[in-house]
């Protein structure tokens, strides 16, 4: 959810694509400026998060990875609720990846908010030479369906950056949240059992 | 994307653990055994996640209700044991008075195991926050409590100091009364061991009813502690009969807790909180949790088989429907899962599954109702318990309501939830308790069938009761049909209670029941859960 308070805004990313087409790759690159060439299939991190300064503010990214869920097509709908943003991967040399990612923003279309930022990133531009869809057929899908698109390399970083600095100038500042908002339990010793209504 | 035959083959084909269902105790029981590094695949033959504790859009709701309640005729084919489906729910009766919500389906949250709140002090937030899942949901607050009658009066709960002196239907000397009822609770429990009992070993034993006696209690203030603070099932006045008497330890110990739960967290401005879109997010943060520790997660995957050894009798593994065979150590199901009674041990047989079920003793009735207005104008969020004899005079069990708004997605903007349960012993005796309860809170949009008989009924409450638009009512089994034997586990069904504890108990006894030597969820290492570029807290 995107929550503004004093110029800071918090907002959900989510990431979605095939297997191997380099969501996490892209995540790391973005949040830790590194690249790891046999990056393991998503274990064990569900969480990052990263901070951009965008025209006199700061926008907090809460990135969640899909944990490995998506391989038999069983992301929980707690994944897209609340997501202010959502890049949708694809590998740019293999055509089953961008036709999967097609039917990503299929989903997201019925699933998530009408004022989700949707990014498509053609992965793996550095391997021109594998490719397959081109970017031209990739730019032409994304204008139709309302997605902006750019071609990133996780590996060299090309374009990494930029288009978590974009998806940020595009996040709606005064958020007209269509979902409510609660709160969230944050641990702390109980205060055993004063009543905090009585103050 | 619901092409089940598209999906690739699950790799790998061994596993330590396999779990059909994704409940929360299936979903917890994943997350915990995945946390120890077993290798987990976890099924669900459903489109979505929560089997029995799931929170579902309104068609949906009533379509599994309806899968839920008959047995699935099995084809006889002696080879391969098919996985068959228990039928749980019984006496569905859905009433749909408005177009309106059915319309808006997709809009609602509907808890199947309503109504269930969290208290803010008990285990289950306890592991939420220990397992780190409390990142992935939200929660609101219940904002009030009340105790009802046959007429739909709802009286106000004082449940904390605050309450009692704001509270103007109380005498000077009930709040008296109650001040130093609850002062002797926290003393209680706040006293170190050693120091002087407050309340005598004697007095712990007996009765919490006479022992609320003692300190001369009216019946109205008896009753608001033991039905809706206590939240006991059966008359306690009538303890000759009373199935389920509570002691004074067990009646102090849930004043205590009820106590302690208001205040622990700064935004919750009473004791219960509730998650946003509904209960069906606690197993999907449970699945999360286990898929981020390398568990595998299937929907949509229907189980074709059970594999057997060569004796017939020691489980190897399931077949799923689309022809993929895959073997585990260990297969956990979900209770509305059953397995052919030729299969279980020779001791299990009496009571064959085949023939009829069990003498089921207890059941519980459970209720949704959809209207347009709050059945406590003040209050969006709120619970409105019915204790026994408050509804008719042989009214023997509480009836508990929670209705939820859409401030916490229970419905659309502008439609009330209301969730309703009671025990009873019979479909009868159970939809009797939800009517009782549903005509003292709502009143019905057109007369129905007769012009007379309605309309004088009608004319004196209907100006400030919530009209009823939909509602759906079902009886579900309480008791437990199968027992675990050999490698192949059962989780508990929902239980009648508004709280997860008896459930969360039962689930982790079996866990340490499949894997003794293995620890219960410990403590999630933040810095191995989430990469942060700063140490600032999520608000």
């Amino acid at each position: 959810m995107a929550n503004m308070s004093h110029n800071n805004l918090n907002a959900k990313l989510v990431l979605l694509g095939d297997m191997g087409a380099g969501k996490s790759s892209l995540v790391i690159r973005f949040v830790k400026g590194q690249f790891l060439e046999f990056q393991e299939s998503t274990i064990g991190a569900a969480f990052f998060s990263q901070t951009l300064a965008v025209n006199n503010a700061t926008v907090k990214f809460e990135i969640w990875d899909t944990a490995g869920q998506e391989r038999y097509h069983s992301l929980a709908p707690m994944y897209y609720r609340g997501a202010a943003a959502a890049i949708i991967v694809f590998d740019i040399t293999s055509t089953d990846s961008f036709e999967r990612a097609k039917k990503w923003v299929q989903e997201l279309q019925k699933q998530g908010n009408p004022n989700m930022v949707m990014a498509l990133a053609g992965n793996k531009a550095d391997l021109e030479d594998k490719r397959k869809v081109t970017a031209e057929e990739a730019r032409i899908y994304a204008e139709e369906n309302g997605l902006f698109f750019m071609e990133t390399s996780a590996k060299t970083a090309v374009n990494v950056n930029d288009m978590f600095y974009e998806i940020a100038k595009r996040l709606p500042r005064a958020q007209t949240s269509q979902n409510p908002a609660g709160m969230v339990l944050v641990d702390r010793p109980a205060e055993g059992s004063r009543s905090s209504c009585c103050a | 994307m619901d092409e089940t035959a598209s999906y690739p083959p699950i790799e790998p084909s061994n596993f330590d653990l396999i779990v059909i269902g994704t409940g929360l105790p299936e979903s917890i029981l994943a997350s915990a055994a995945s946390a120890t590094g077993k290798t987990v695949l976890h099924l669900d033959p459903n489109p979505f996640y929560g089997t029995l504790y799931s929170s579902l859009p309104l068609t949906e709701l009533t379509s599994f209700l309806q899968s839920q309640s008959q047995p699935l005729t099995p084809e006889n084919d002696e080879s391969t044991p098919q996985l068959l489906t228990l039928p749980l729910y019984s006496s569905i009766e859905i009433n749909s008075l408005s177009s309106e919500p059915i319309e808006n389906s997709r809009k609602f949250n509907l808890d199947l195991s309503g109504p269930r709140v969290l208290l803010c002090s008990d285990s289950m937030i306890d592991l939420i926050l220990k397992t780190g899942i409390n990142q992935y949901m939200e929660f609101k607050s219940v904002d009030a409590s009340f105790v009802g009658d046959a007429e739909g009066n709802l009286g106000s709960v004082p449940d904390s100091r605050s309450a009692i002196f704001k509270d103007r239907s109380l005498s000077f000397t009930e709040k008296n009364q109650l001040m130093k009822l609850f002062k002797l609770v926290q003393g209680h429990i706040g006293k170190e061991s050693g120091e002087d009992d407050l309340i005598s070993e004697e007095d712990l034993e007996s009765p919490f009813v006479e022992f609320l006696d003692k300190f001369g209690l009216s019946q109205k203030l008896k009753s608001i502690i033991l039905y809706a603070i206590v939240m006991a099932d059966h008359d306690q006045d009538n303890l000759e009969n009373c199935k389920d008497v509570i002691n004074t330890k067990s009646g102090i110990d849930r004043l205590a807790l009820y106590h302690s739960s208001i205040g622990r967290f700064p935004n919750a401005n009473g004791p219960m909180i509730y998650p946003i879109y509904g209960q069906g997010e606690l197993p999907q943060a449970f699945c999360r949790r286990a898929a981020v520790k390398g568990c595998i997660y299937v929907l949509r995957m229907p189980i074709a088989a059970l594999l057997m050894d060569k004796d017939g009798l020691t489980y190897k593994g399931v077949k799923l429907v689309s022809g993929q065979e895959l073997f585990s150590n260990q297969l956990i199901l979900a209770p509305c899962f059953m397995i052919p009674s030729r299969l279980t041990p020779a001791a299990q047989v009496a009571n064959s599954y085949d023939v009829g079920r069990r003498d089921a003793k207890e059941m519980v009735a459970r209720g949704i109702c959809i209207a347009k207005s709050s059945v406590k104008p003040e209050a969006a969020n709120c619970l409105v318990f019915f204790p026994p004899k408050s509804l008719y005079p042989e009214q023997e069990t509480t009836v508990r309501v929670l209705q939820l708004s859409s401030n916490v997605a229970a419905g659309p903007s502008g439609m009330f939830v209301t969730y309703l349960s009671a025990m009873c012993k019979n479909a009868v005796e159970g939809k009797k308790l939800l009517d009782a309860a549903i005509s003292a809170l709502f009143s019905l949009p057109i007369c129905g069938n007769s012009e007379n008989n309605g309309i004088d009924k009608l004319s004196e409450h209907t100006d400030s009761k919530p009209i009823l638009l939909w509602s759906a009512l079902y009886i579900q089994e309480l008791t437990m049909f199968q027992d675990s034997f050999n490698s192949i586990s059962f989780t508990p069904l929902p239980d009648e209670h508004l709280h997860y504890n008896n459930i969360l108990d039962a689930t982790e006894k079996l866990y340490q029941k499949i894997y003794p030597n293995e620890e219960f969820l410990t403590q999630t290492n933040l810095s191995d859960e989430s990469v942060d570029d700063d140490s600032s807290e999520l608000d």
